[in-house]
């Protein structure tokens, strides 16, 4: 498992650094407490606080064909024991009044009278019906599968993932940043999405508490006395401002999933212990 | 009253100028006249001075102020005027029997395909319910294993962590719809005249 390495994604283009420098160069230029080691007690785990940001749907889930039938009949039942409408008597009225002018077979008085019908004015409000053209529920982004795009199945909370190149690999992570002695895990997230993109981001945090973890040891060329792998805490966040920002991100780099898609990138165990705090929806 | 009295004590003088009897009898309250000629001491002004009402006023506006207050003591402990919950009040239009629908015998095999719609929603209720409360527990189980984590890794962080977050709430956000947003949607135009009826409750206070 490669070493996550803390890097914006602003400045990918710059080579691979070694960890150890790259640790150290930020500790100095950003910290203020004295940090030979990453953690006050001299642990050698390193922590990482990592960014689980989701887009919560715009749109509802289609229905099931047993919730399609479930809700004809609670419609059915409803009109079954309600009383009838002012439209509904209006129209049987006009019903029964057109059937006696037929029966009797002489209009000569209330000729004019009734000019609109109640068939008339269903008509009326098709039409103005048919006139408003509601924006899709599956997008174009959904047909050509365009995993970047913001715009995408959008019944479906959508989460962030992240391109990171550790070591010689590509590896598909949450954006994540190290922590930086001084403030709190939480503060560490919020770092990242400032950094996700040159637009201010608006997020809700959901708690202070993260939400879930994952450890892992670096591979043996890169472990050193003080840092023997790293601790991975992610936090929650949804996503409140509207609108496509993916050209604020290079391309290839990043990727909004569903739950089911998360298989296609994330490694096995990073992976089952994400799936765990991701709400199945 | 007092013209009365003018009257008769000039008929008196009058009859009285004519016959000496009378005459004498005029002289006889001479000495309470302050002149012979002053009609206005014949009148009879024996009696008090007209008071000013100066103790029975004041009794008479306590009293009235009294008798008011009681009246305002006792709307006070009559119960208020509760404002009507207009959802339990049915309108009287709908008291109409011509509003009934025909009652409807179902056949008996909707009947059947509705009880057994039923029970397939039962069921699926069910196995939808404990879904989401498998998925919220292991949510919760994670949660709590990452602050365990953190607490072994360093108790201050920890404690932060399980800090309240006091802008999480209030939070509010938009459900949502059937259909996504229209970019360039233009509402129809048009005032709002809200004619919701507000009721207030007049609080008498002492």
């Amino acid at each position: 498992m490669a070493a996550p390495v803390r890097r914006t994604l602003l400045q990918a283009a710059k080579g691979w650094r070694r960890f150890e420098g790259h640790w150290a160069g930020s500790l100095g230029s950003r910290s203020l407490a004295p940090a030979a080691a990453p953690l006050s007690s001299g642990s050698p785990w390193r922590l990482v606080g990592a960014l689980c940001l989701q887009r919560p749907p715009l749109v509802s889930k289609p229905l099931t064909p047993l919730q399609e039938e479930m809700a004809a009949l609670l419609q059915q039942i409803e009109v079954e024991r309600s009383m009838y409408s002012d439209h509904e008597l209006r129209a049987l009225d006009e019903a029964q009044r057109l059937a006696k002018r037929k029966a009797d077979l002489y209009d000569e008085e209330e000729d004019e009278q009734n000019v609109l019908l109640v068939q008339d004015l269903e008509d009326v409000w098709e039409q103005k019906f048919l006139q408003f053209k509601p924006g899709a529920r599956i997008t174009e982004a959904d047909e050509k599968n365009d995993r970047t795009s913001l715009h995408r199945k959008l019944d479906r909370n959508l989460v962030l993932l992240v391109k990171e190149k550790l070591g010689d690999k590509d590896v598909w992570i949450l954006p994540q940043a190290e922590w930086q002695p001084g403030e709190t895990l939480r503060g560490t997230a919020e770092r990242t999405l400032a950094t996700l993109s040159e637009k201010k981001v608006e997020a809700k945090f959901l708690g202070n508490a993260p939400c879930g973890h994952y450890k892992f040891k670096f591979p043996q060329a890169m472990r050193t006395e003080s840092s023997l792998g790293a601790r991975v805490f992610f936090f929650k966040a949804l996503l409140l401002t509207r609108g496509d920002f993916s050209q604020a991100w290079k391309k290839g780099q990043h990727v909004w999933v569903c739950k089911e898609e998360l298989g296609d990138y994330l490694k096995p165990k990073y992976l089952a212990q994400v799936r765990r705090f991701l709400l199945d929806l | 009253m007092a013209v009365a009295a003018l009257r008769a004590s000039a008929r008196a003088l009058r009859s009285g100028s004519w016959l000496l009897g009378t005459w004498q009898t005029q002289i006889r309250d001479t000495h309470q006249r302050a002149s012979l000629f002053s009609f206005w001491e014949l009148i009879p002004m024996r009696a008090e001075p007209l008071r000013k009402k100066k103790k029975v006023d004041p009794k008479k506006d306590q009293a009235a102020k009294d008798r008011l207050k009681k009246r305002i003591r006792r709307l006070e402990k009559a119960s208020q005027e509760l404002i009507p919950i207009e959802d339990f009040i049915t309108p009287v239009k709908l008291f109409d029997k011509a509003r009934q629908r025909p009652h409807m015998e179902l056949p008996f095999e909707e009947s059947e395909r509705r009880a057994l719609l039923l029970k397939k929603w039962s069921l699926y209720k069910h196995r939808e319910h404990e879904m989401e409360r498998d998925a919220i527990k292991s949510m919760l189980e994670a949660q709590q294993e990452a602050l365990q984590e953190l607490q072994l890794l360093s108790p201050e962080l920890h404690a932060e962590a399980t800090k309240r977050d006091p802008n999480l709430f209030p939070f509010e956000k938009e459900g949502p719809d059937y259909t996504p947003p229209v970019s360039n949607y233009q509402p129809p135009e048009g005032r709002y005249h809200d004619i919701t009826k507000v009721y207030t409750q007049v609080e008498f206070k002492r």
